[in-house]
């Protein structure tokens, strides 16, 4: 160290930058992290193509009786493959690069589309998500996370990225389409599961759960609308603790202020007048609760979220782990079986209330039979934290006896209980999109839309420009985008 | 902000600055062509991402390199890059002016889809000269016009690359260079200001490992930085014995 010190052309060098205007520190602290980015991907690329071409080799090597010319085509084959890759890296995808199929689903920070990449008509579903919507509730970190569990999960019990963009306006997330709806409107459906149904869908939510938690996550607002249904009816994780997730409406102040009777949220829940609050509920009338349901999907939209399936101690400020998302998981066996959430009330304060003193609001009704097993393991799902079967691990939930006879290993391969019916790879009939029509758009995404409008402005410029700060890293591009076969 | 007497050496050519390096190891993990890989992909993304990149760091020194601060495209005491007008006869612009024609010619090359094709007319196998269809490739009769001038192959022809590719490369190269060496020599101290150094050292080390592999720069054009290169070459050397 003191070698150099010594040097003669060593130079002493005050860093200053008190004179330097914001927009060149902005940018400098922008060049930085982009930088860093740009060389851990590179060497990140790097490694993962030498990892795909070793695989091949020791595949060709295995392949004894495979003539040196087969073996040269599967080389190129892969060469094709990264070449494209490259290629993807270098085009910059937009909007306009796909097709608006329809409109699947809607949040309070943009929407779900089902699209059509035009050059190769590939099917994916594309969420967009208002940046400064997000940025004003602090959803950056979520987003994030979002992206990294969803990119790097691999998993077949999450739904795969495969690439992500932004303009100045939004964020872009492709995904993998998913066609079989979702575990909510399979309930609308069908309005109750028998048991060996219901025993299905939870154990596969129980891996998915699982899966995300070995990834080191915390799900955080696993609801029946995240448990998406795949083309042969098995079950994909989504929205990773984003929209409706928990900073946007559980957190503590939001609720303090409503029980202090301050009404914070009045006048967004007054807003949005498809939800007015006049359903009264009788718990057993099954018209009803479907009505509920209806009514929470529209809430959904809403910019209330739901808090039906949120643990209690997420709304203690005490903190929580992994075993929250067991307790959501108990609080959707209990509407699958029993036709509605065990904490609904009129609205998100009295759920929220009924949730706190879950001790005496958790109340099986006298006339839905449940067996022993499915009522106990609701019962040591919804209990508190400590006590809660899974804080140890996802195989004490796996080895009760209400799963006797579940073939952990092979559940993804084994036949649903319902398999979507689809007539092509763009069938959106498990989706409710006449009701989305009708839906307006969340009060942001309307201000920004009539904005675009008024500036006649068309599609944004994709920029990486200086608003671009806290996003970046965004902009993911997944190797097997291109190499996987079309929708179905 | 520097001490003492007024410096004979450049600053980003005195210790520490010099030695300065967000990247260890050899260049060559990213820099080779990957097996199998298209050469002309190759190039196209990491020119790309070179001049990508290049425009980022110039964003931050931009506000510092006005038509007053900067009259000429200068790169040290010896160097005054010249544009070419319309008619081909050497001008002299401000530095900032220069860099944005440049930066507006690159971007209309790097933009322009039969230079740089992006369209997904994905390479298949069949097009990529693997034994069996090497035959079919070569063969005249597909391809009028392009094939009568270079009878053989071109970097990127596979990828749809057009023949005169890798020269819009190397040009594209050597007015990014330019840059770089406006940058070093007249703002170096703006990027240490900032702490930027061992980021924009690690990317110009990059980029002339990356112009040495493929052969995208000459010497000449280089001169104005050659000190630069050789510190980092011996730097290099020395982590290497
Ligand atoms: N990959 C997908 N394939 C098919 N449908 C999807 C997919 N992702 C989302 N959807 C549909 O869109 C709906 C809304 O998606 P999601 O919940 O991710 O967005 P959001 O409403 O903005 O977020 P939040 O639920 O936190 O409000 C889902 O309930 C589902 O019906």
């Amino acid at each position: 160290q003191n070698q150099h010190l010594g040097g003669s052309d060593y130079v002493v060098f005050d860093r200053n930058t008190e004179n330097f205007s914001p927009i060149t520190k902005e940018r400098a602290a922008a060049t930085k992290l982009k930088v860093e980015l740009l060389y851990n991907q590179n060497v990140q690329h790097a490694v993962e193509r030498n990892q795909r071409r070793v695989e091949l080799e020791q595949r060709l090597n295995a392949e004894t009786r495979m003539s040196e010319e087969r073996k040269n085509r599967s080389r190129q084959q892969l060469g094709a493959q990264e070449s494209n890759f490259l290629r993807l890296r270098r085009t910059r995808l937009t909007p306009n690069d796909f097709l608006t199929v329809k409109v699947i689903g809607k949040g309070a920070f943009g929407e779900v589309r089902l699209v059509q990449k035009k050059d190769t008509g590939k099917i994916y579903a594309m969420k967009t998500l208002l940046k400064t919507e997000m940025l004003r509730r602090d959803q950056l970190a979520h987003v994030k996370a979002e992206r990294d569990v969803l990119a790097e999960a691999d998993s077949p019990w999450v739904v795969n990225l495969h690439c992500s963009f932004q303009d100045s306006i939004y964020l872009y997330l492709i995904m993998e389409f998913l066609p079989g709806g979702d575990l909510m409107t399979m309930l609308i459906r069908y309005e109750i599961f028998p048991e060996d149904v219901t025993k299905f869908y939870m154990a596969e939510c129980v891996l998915a759960i699982e899966a995300v938690h070995k990834l080191g996550f915390i799900h955080r607002d696993i609801k029946p609308d995240n448990i998406l249904i795949d083309k042969e009816g098995h079950v994909k994780l989504s929205d990773f603790g984003l929209s409706t997730g928990f900073h946007k409406t559980h957190d503590q102040t939001y609720y303090n202020q409503l029980m202090e009777g301050k009404n914070a949220s009045k006048p967004q829940q007054t807003r949005n007048s498809v939800m007015v609050d006049a359903i009264h509920l009788t718990m057993s009338d099954r018209n009803q609760m479907n009505t509920l349901r209806k009514n929470r999907r529209l809430m959904a939209y809403s910019t209330v979220g739901t808090p039906d399936y949120i643990a209690p101690e997420i709304f203690e400020q005490k903190g929580y782990g992994q075993e929250c998302d067991w307790w959501s998981l108990g609080t959707i066996m209990f509407e699958c079986l029993v036709g509605w959430p065990p904490f609904c009330g009129e609205d998100n304060h009295e759920t929220y209330r009924k949730i706190m003193h879950w001790r005496e609001t958790l109340f099986f009704p006298e006339e839905i039979q449940l067996s022993r097993n499915a009522e106990d393991l609701i019962r040591s799902l919804i209990t508190s934290a400590d006590q809660r079967l899974g804080r140890n691990g996802a195989d004490e939930i796996k080895n009760h006896p209400f799963f006797a006879g579940v073939d952990w290993n092979t559940l993804r391969d084994i036949e649903a209980p319902f398999k979507p019916q689809l007539q092509s790879i763009t069938d959106t009939s498990y989706f409710p999109t006449d009701e989305l029509e009708n839906v307006p758009d969340a009060p942001a995404v309307a201000a920004m839309m009539a904005q675009q409008q008024a500036n006649n402005a068309g599609l944004p410029e994709p920029t990486a420009g200086d608003s671009g700060l806290p996003f970046i890293g965004y902009t993911y591009k997944r190797f097997d985008a291109l190499t996987k076969a079309p929708g179905m | 902000a520097t001490s003492g007497t007024p410096r004979a050496r450049p600053l980003f050519l005195c210790q520490p600055f010099v030695k300065a390096s967000l990247l260890r190891g050899s260049m060559k993990t990213i820099v080779v062509l990957p097996k199998y890989v298209d050469k002309g992909e190759w190039l196209a993304l990491n020119v790309f991402e070179f001049f990508e990149y290049l425009k980022m760091f110039h964003g931050v020194i931009q506000e510092f390199c006005t038509v007053k601060s900067c009259p000429s495209m200068s790169a040290g005491p010896k160097f005054d890059y010249k544009w070419l007008d319309s008619h081909k006869r050497p001008t002299t612009l401000p530095a900032p002016n220069y860099i944005a024609f440049v930066f507006n010619w690159i971007q209309d090359k790097t933009n322009d889809e039969n230079i740089f094709p992006t369209k997904t007319k994905p390479i298949t196998t069949a097009m990529l000269n693997t034994p069996s269809a090497g035959a079919l490739t070569s063969s005249p009769a597909g391809t009028p016009g392009a094939g009568q001038q270079q009878p053989g192959d071109w970097i990127g022809k596979e990828g749809g690359f057009p023949p005169e590719f890798y020269e819009r490369c190397r040009g594209i190269y050597k007015q990014m260079f330019r840059v770089f060496a406006h940058i070093y020599h007249t703002h170096f101290d703006k990027i240490v200001h900032l702490s930027l150094e061992a980021h924009w050292n690690s990317f110009f080390a990059h980029f002339v490992a990356f112009g040495r592999e493929f052969d995208l720069l000459d010497k000449k054009d280089t001169e104005s930085l050659k000190e630069l290169i050789e510190a980092f070459d011996a730097q290099t050397a020395s982590l290497a014995s």
